[in-house]
């Protein structure tokens, strides 16, 4: 018995004087939506490695806790996450398996985006007939500029707590970066105000922030029930609610079915609006204000064409 | 905005009955009807907007001050863990069966009861009930009960009772120790309770080599490797007295070793790979009903390769999983058989099984499948002719088709035939109609 235990060991042990030496010049970042990790690329520079756990045609809801992801996890330094359950699925389990210590959950190296805004849409709900509910508020913050900005200066925080090193260089980089996107800003508010009460219908609640930002109207969504796919009787009554009350677009993302949207939209003439919803995989510093950008412009283009 | 929303399609709901032509209301009474409408619309939802603006204020009232970033913790959410300490999860699970063969024994393996072939007719399946929680920041505990029918009786069976480190526990990073009695890391199917199977049995080297799971008391260790491509080694000392083990005397009879890589091929396709030993000594293993008893050791080698492919990214949408396992298994030890009068017979044989399956998810809701599982008998030696281990040079096989409709990820309806030969010239057609549902707390699924 004793043999065999001291194989382990010693196969153990190897394994560790294998590994890379702890003092990485880059602080290895892993975000679960693309963008955090852009945002992380805009504040940390040179100094970290941003990675993506999901594509921007991905549903961060759901995707599968795979092997190459407990590796990356294994190796991060930093952990930036929507958080408020979006990511339950899966980011626990890879936490569990990865068994990276300084980023769990109550350490400062386990940064969860929502915690740090003000949360829509709480509920005290839990029960699963009502569909797939975020007890803890809509976890899709990211699609107010504002929250941008206190999810930044969060990130900044961390980075500083985890490598005090560089506290000149991240300061810097945030003060850049925030100074650029306080006169985005004010350009897109701006724009905005030709959009206000715009009226329009969501596949999911994934655009909850965006709409109070922009202060559009959101006259119903496609899913009955929050998480469950559209049905064809809750079609039917948006098909209805269309013929009375005016709706200028059905917003989707690029990765929710389009099924049902092209169906209400070719029985009501309502156009199907596909945005961004997040940045690439590999976005590079500029893509994030690009995202609003792009989103004001087809949301413009859509309200002139009603 | 939910409230708001439902308000607002209620109101219209309302409108859309007044406006039906069979009431032939004059148009101006349906626009003085609409007007009403609309100014009841807009009280609530003034009346909505003012209450969610008191939410609002209350929750930042109660929000602790941002600058302090460490405290917060990853809030739980319900569906997964039930806001209750420990989590309480129930799976529920049922099915009908209907067999074309009366008996199904396994041409020249001594199968255990688990790995024969479930009740024909109506029945219950394992009902599962799970506690489990963080015992504090450093470990977890896990207990699982299965109801399950045998010898016509209900009777409760500890599936799963085990604590496992957090990775707060102070080992290096990636470590983990796991000790009490689990699924344990052997193959693809062995970790995974059999509720979140692709199809409604176990492939047949899984019921022949492993009574359909090992789940001994035991201590298990593994580690994941600082690599960039996943890796993972490990290995566990168990007591020896699951199957394929028996009674143990020792209680240190077993040890198992394991090594698992995997990857990312592109955005959309990942894989892992594993080899797997499980080496110990059994101590008067009873099979085949009382019958088959087996003393020495025996020893399995596994490898596993799974390869899922979504092909949009979201796997929720549309996915392709394949998944291979084979098994090679040499038992050098005595056999008796009480039916064929052989008392003690030396064997030193080996066998190998293994299985292939493919899952396709067409739809979100809808999945279908295909499984080959195939045994190699072993060589009988002379004393065992005519016994329940002679094969009578027959490999017994196995073809299942499976369909299956999922609600919500916590309800599954699955339909399955298979065509069974597991003995020479029976053929055994079954179909099943099975049920798993899940209640409660209910934790993602491993990859």
């Amino acid at each position: 018995m004793l043999t065999r235990t001291s194989v382990i060991g010693a196969v153990v042990l190897a394994a560790e004087l294998l590994s890379p030496p702890p003092a990485a010049a880059q602080l290895n970042v892993f975000a679960c939506e693309p963008e955090w990790a852009a945002l992380a690329r805009e504040l940390g520079g040179d100094r970290i490695e941003a990675f993506s756990a999901t594509g921007s045609q991905q549903d961060p809801h759901h995707i599968r806790a795979r092997p190459s992801l407990i590796a990356k996890v294994r190796r991060a330094d930093l952990l930036f996450c929507s958080g408020g359950g979006l990511e339950v699925g899966w980011l626990p389990l890879l936490l569990r398996r990865g068994g990276r210590t300084v980023i769990q959950p109550g350490k400062t190296g386990h940064l969860m985006a929502i915690e740090h805004v003000e949360v829509l849409e709480r509920t005290s709900s839990t029960d699963r007939s009502l569909g797939d509910v975020h007890p803890e508020g809509n976890p899709h913050a990211h699609l107010d500029p504002k929250n941008i900005v206190r999810i930044g200066e969060e990130f900044t925080r961390r980075l500083i707590a985890t490598s005090p090193n560089s506290t000149a260089y991240f300061t810097a980089r945030k003060e850049a970066f925030l100074k650029g996107w306080g006169q985005k800003l004010n350009e897109w508010n701006r724009r905005a105000q030709h959009l206000a009460g715009m009226p329009v219908i969501v596949h999911h609640k994934s655009w909850s922030y965006l709409i109070r930002w922009l202060k559009l109207r959101e006259i119903a969504t496609l899913e009955a029930k929050p998480g469950i796919p559209p049905t064809t009787q809750h079609l039917e009554s948006l098909l209805k609610l269309s013929r009375t009350t005016p709706v200028s677009a059905i917003i989707v993302t690029p990765f929710d079915s389009t099924k049902p949207a092209d169906w209400l939209s070719a029985k009501s003439g309502i156009p199907v609006l596909t945005l961004p919803f997040t940045v690439s995989r590999d976005a590079s510093p500029g893509d994030l204000a690009k995202l609003f950008e792009t989103t004001l412009t087809l949301l413009e283009s859509a309200h002139a064409r009603r | 905005m939910n409230r708001l929303s439902s308000a607002a399609s209620a109101a219209t709901a309302i409108a859309l009955f007044l406006n039906t032509p069979s009431l032939a209301q004059s148009s101006t009474d349906i626009d003085a009807v609409r007007a009403e409408i609309r100014a009841m619309k807009e009280a609530y939802e003034n009346r909505i907007a003012q209450l969610e603006n008191r939410i609002k204020m209350m929750e930042a009232g109660k929000k602790p001050a941002a600058s302090n970033p460490v405290q917060r913790t990853a809030g739980g959410r319900s569906i997964r863990d039930s806001s209750f300490n420990p989590s309480i999860g129930v799976i529920l699970n049922g099915r009908a069966s209907s067999f074309s063969e009366d008996s199904s024994e396994f041409a020249g393996f001594a199968v255990g009861e688990e790995g024969e072939r479930g009740r024909e007719g109506i029945s219950v399946d394992e009902s599962e009930l799970n506690f489990s929680a963080n015992a504090d920041d450093k470990f977890y505990g896990s207990l699982t009960l299965a109801v399950v029918r045998e010898g016509g009786e209900d009777k409760v069976e500890l599936e799963e009772a085990y604590v496992q480190t957090l990775p707060d526990a102070g080992l290096p990073d990636g470590a983990r120790i796991k000790a009490g009695r689990a699924f344990w890391t052997l193959g693809y199917l062995n970790e995974h309770h059999t509720h979140s199977d692709d199809f409604a049995d176990r492939p047949l080297p899984y019921r022949a080599y492993l009574n359909k799971s090992f789940n001994d008391d035991g201590v298990e260790f593994s580690f994941v490797l600082p690599t960039e491509l996943y890796s993972e080694i490990g290995g566990g000392i168990f007591r020896g007295s699951d199957f394929p083990f028996g009674s143990s005397t020792g209680g240190f009879d077993s040890w198992s070793a394991f090594a698992r890589v995997g990857g990312d091929i592109g955005d959309n396709q990942s894989w892992r790979f594993g080899v797997y030993s499980l080496r110990g000594n059994a101590t008067t293993r009873t099979t085949n009903e009382g019958a088959v008893t087996f003393n020495g050791d025996s020893n399995l080698y596994a490898a596993d390769l799974r390869y899922i492919w979504a092909p949009t990214g979201n796997p929720r949408q549309q996915e392709l999983i394949l998944q291979a396992e084979y098994f090679h298994r040499s038992e050098d030890g005595r056999y008796s058989d009480n039916n064929a009068n052989a008392v003690g017979v030396a064997y030193n044989e080996a066998s190998s099984g293994w299985y292939t399956q493919i899952v396709y998810k067409f739809a979100p809701s809808w999945r279908i499948g295909a499984r080959y599982s195939q045994l190699h008998s072993p060589d009988v030696p002379a004393g065992l002719a005519g016994s329940a281990l002679d094969a009578a040079d027959h490999d017994p096989y196995a073809i299942a088709i499976m369909g299956d409709w999922t609600n919500s990820e916590f309800g599954r309806f699955r339909l399955q035939y298979n065509f069974e030969e597991l003995a020479e010239n029976r053929e055994d057609h079954q179909v099943t109609l099975q049920y798993v549902l899940s209640i409660g707390a209910h934790g993602a699924h491993a990859y």
